[in-house]
């Protein structure tokens, strides 16, 4: 899962993706990797799970080999314009990007590509052996993994579109870049994430690189008829709930991939706690 | 009309369950005498099935099995159709519709979804049709979009992002010609590799004569959200939580006055004492271990809910309503009735109107 050079993590709101990234984070760092996790969007939850109080665009070092930063428009814009485009200096850079960031809200692919742009740059500029990014949720995933393909199909020629190709071809490449769909084993959780598997398959963009489960409850090992036979109290109550609950979620893990699962993690109260202990859990399988 | 509506909005994070709790709601307040409508936003199959909801375009339909409950999914374009045929010329209005811009517009702009949610509240509010409407709110970071959105879309339109395209306070047509001729453009265009800005710049001139309209209706939007009762879902996660602070420290930008917090997926208070103390009446050594094992971890989870949820009935001086956690989410209207069944203070919010 971390060998590759970009990881991209997407999932449903509120799965636990941004735990997801720190977690990995964590675990290639302490494997000696030099890694940077990126928060694209904002609000994230990924400063928390890092255990510090804010990203800037600036990477900052959480600890030794791990980097974070996170993605803000105007200045991705500035970079997209200067070192991806290489837009002459000799230009009115304030009103040019002015009118890029009216365009930026209009026309289809350019917010998107100058976001996703971030990532890829910071794999192409080979400072890094592994980049992590803490994607948009599942509703605009595909959104941003078909911007280069929007903006080829929108602009014929010049610096953008050669751009946008190269963010293509980066992202397609199934040594370099991959795609983790965290998800959780609840109805609107997995059936998003099944309709975007057939989705990202179908269109080759990027290589699902797996599919993870998180907040998995194990099973008590009694029954639920054994349960509900005891006197009714709290104990009988949180038995049964307990039980229903890994019904449910076995009925919903039976129809995705059996990749790595996550434990639900009972007792875990700070977002940096809950990360620290996935990375531990991930230490058997990534 | 003199009709007294119930307008109920349920906002809130994604993933807490809110449009179940809207389904839920709306299927408590139908009745022979009170006509309700629903409409949601992007419902899980299982509910859209157990609410029949299988037609598009923003027109209720009856829900089998309840009476007086009719429930609508949110078509974001459609509503969007609808405002461009009322609010521009038929000629501009075609213009609009065929362009591609528009599209993205309508699918993209965060604010677009939630502008199409309170419009279509509007509509039923002022349809006449109802005694009661429920409405579920799209997705949005910090739940205020649904209140903002009006007034952002009209601001929009009105030319805020053709003042910065153009530099220019009050463009027209003549202006927009000037501005394409305009050097920087010609570098973008060479940059950018085409006419990008100028087709940008001609759109958002066809979407500016909507804008007296859209002013006066956001103005109107307003009015019927402030009227409503506003109810902020939630679960005990700490993602939602801070979602839920976040609404209520951004809430004077709006003045809406939520009515309660909805705690949904609510653990037991009493789990937490229960877990310190020795279980009794299970004869079974091995079943008892494991019971009083699994009790003091969901005990926990208990305890951490309650800390989480303090701060915010504390600091906003607002009503929690907690909805237990059911191990399945309801898929029927019958487990819809029940999710609600046991739960206290509801009938003093849904009789206010």
């Amino acid at each position: 899962m971390i060998e590759r050079r970009l990881l991209i993590v997407s999932g449903k709101g509120g799965v636990g993706k941004s735990a997801v990234s720190a977690a990995l984070g964590v675990l290639a760092a302490r494997r000696g990797k030099r890694v940077l996790v990126l928060a694209m969007i904002q609000p994230s939850g990924l400063a928390a799970h890092l255990g510090v109080d804010s990203l800037s665009y600036e990477p900052t070092r959480i600890q030794p080999g791990l980097f974070a930063a996170a993605i803000d428009r105007s200045h991705a814009l500035e970079e997209y314009l200067g070192l991806q485009l290489r837009v002459p200096r000799s230009l009115p850079m304030r009103q040019f990007s002015g009118a890029l960031s009216v365009l930026a809200d209009t026309a289809p692919g350019i917010r998107e590509i100058v976001t996703m742009g971030k990532p890829i740059f910071e794999v192409l500029r080979g400072e890094w052996d592994l980049v992590i990014a803490d994607a948009p949720p599942l509703g605009q995933l595909q959104s941003y993994l078909s911007a280069p393909e929007t903006i080829t199909g929108l602009v014929p020629t010049g610096a953008v579109r050669e751009q946008a190709s190269r963010l293509e071809s980066t992202l397609s490449d199934p040594l370099v870049s991959g795609l983790l769909l965290v998800t959780t084993p609840e109805e609107l959780a997995v059936v998003e994430t099944r309709e975007a598997i057939a989705e990202i398959d179908a269109s080759r963009q990027i290589l699902i690189a797996g599919v993870v489960a998180n907040r998995v409850l194990d099973p008590l090992g009694v029954s639920a008829e054994a349960i509900a036979a005891v006197p009714d109290s709290p104990a009988r109550a949180a038995g049964l709930l307990h039980t229903g609950l890994v019904e449910s979620q076995s009925f919903w893990l039976d129809s995705i991939p059996d990749d790595p699962r996550l434990p639900f993690l009972f007792g875990f109260h700070t977002p940096a706690e809950v990360s620290a202990r996935l990375a531990e859990i991930c230490e058997s399988f990534a | 009309m003199t009709r007294e509506i119930t307008t109920i909005i349920v906002t809130g994070a994604g993933g807490v369950g809110k449009t179940t709790i809207s389904a839920a709601l709306a299927t408590r307040l139908a009745g022979p005498d009170r006509r309700t409508v629903v409409m949601t936003v992007d419902p899980a199959r299982r509910l859209a099935d157990a609410l029949d909801l299988h037609s598009l375009g923003n027109e209720p339909s009856p829900v089998p099995g309840v009476t007086g409950l009719w429930a609508s999914t949110l078509d974001a374009s459609a509503s969007w159709e609808g405002v461009v045929h009322r609010y521009s010329d038929p000629d501009v209005a075609e213009r609009l519709l065929k362009n591609n811009y528009f599209r993205a517009i309508a699918d993209r702009f965060p604010a677009a979804q939630s502008f199409a949610a309170a419009e279509t509240m509007a509509m039923m509010i002022e349809s006449g049709n109802w005694d009661a409407i429920v409405v579920d709110t799209p997705p949005s970071a910090g739940g205020l979009d649904f209140f903002l959105a009006p007034s952002q879309t009209a601001e929009l339109i009105g030319g805020k992002l053709l003042r910065w395209l153009t530099g220019s306070q009050l463009p027209g047509r003549r202006f927009l010609y000037r501005f394409t001729g305009r050097p920087i453009l010609m570098i973008a265009d060479a940059v950018l590799g085409g006419p990008l800005l100028e087709d940008v710049a001609e759109f958002l001139l066809d979407l500016r004569t909507m804008y007296d309209q859209l002013a006066a209706r956001a103005v109107t939007i307003k009015r019927h959200q402030q009227r409503a009762t506003t109810l902020v879902a939630t679960t005990a996660d700490p993602a939602p939580v801070a979602e839920v602070l976040r609404f209520f420290e951004e809430l004077t930008d709006v003045s809406i006055e939520p009515a309660a917090v909805i705690l949904n997926r609510a653990l037991p208070l009493d789990w937490t004492v229960a877990s310190r103390q020795p279980i009794r009446g299970i004869p079974d050594a091995e079943l008892r271990a494991v019971l009083k094992a699994n009790l003091v971890r969901w005990g926990g989870e208990a305890r951490r809910q309650t800390t989480s949820m303090e701060g915010i009935a504390d600091r906003y001086g607002v009503p929690l309503i907690t909805v237990p956690w059911v191990a399945d989410s309801p898929t029927t209207v019958g487990g819809l009735e029940r999710l609600l069944a046991g739960v206290e203070g509801l009938d003093e919010l849904t009789a206010k109107s």
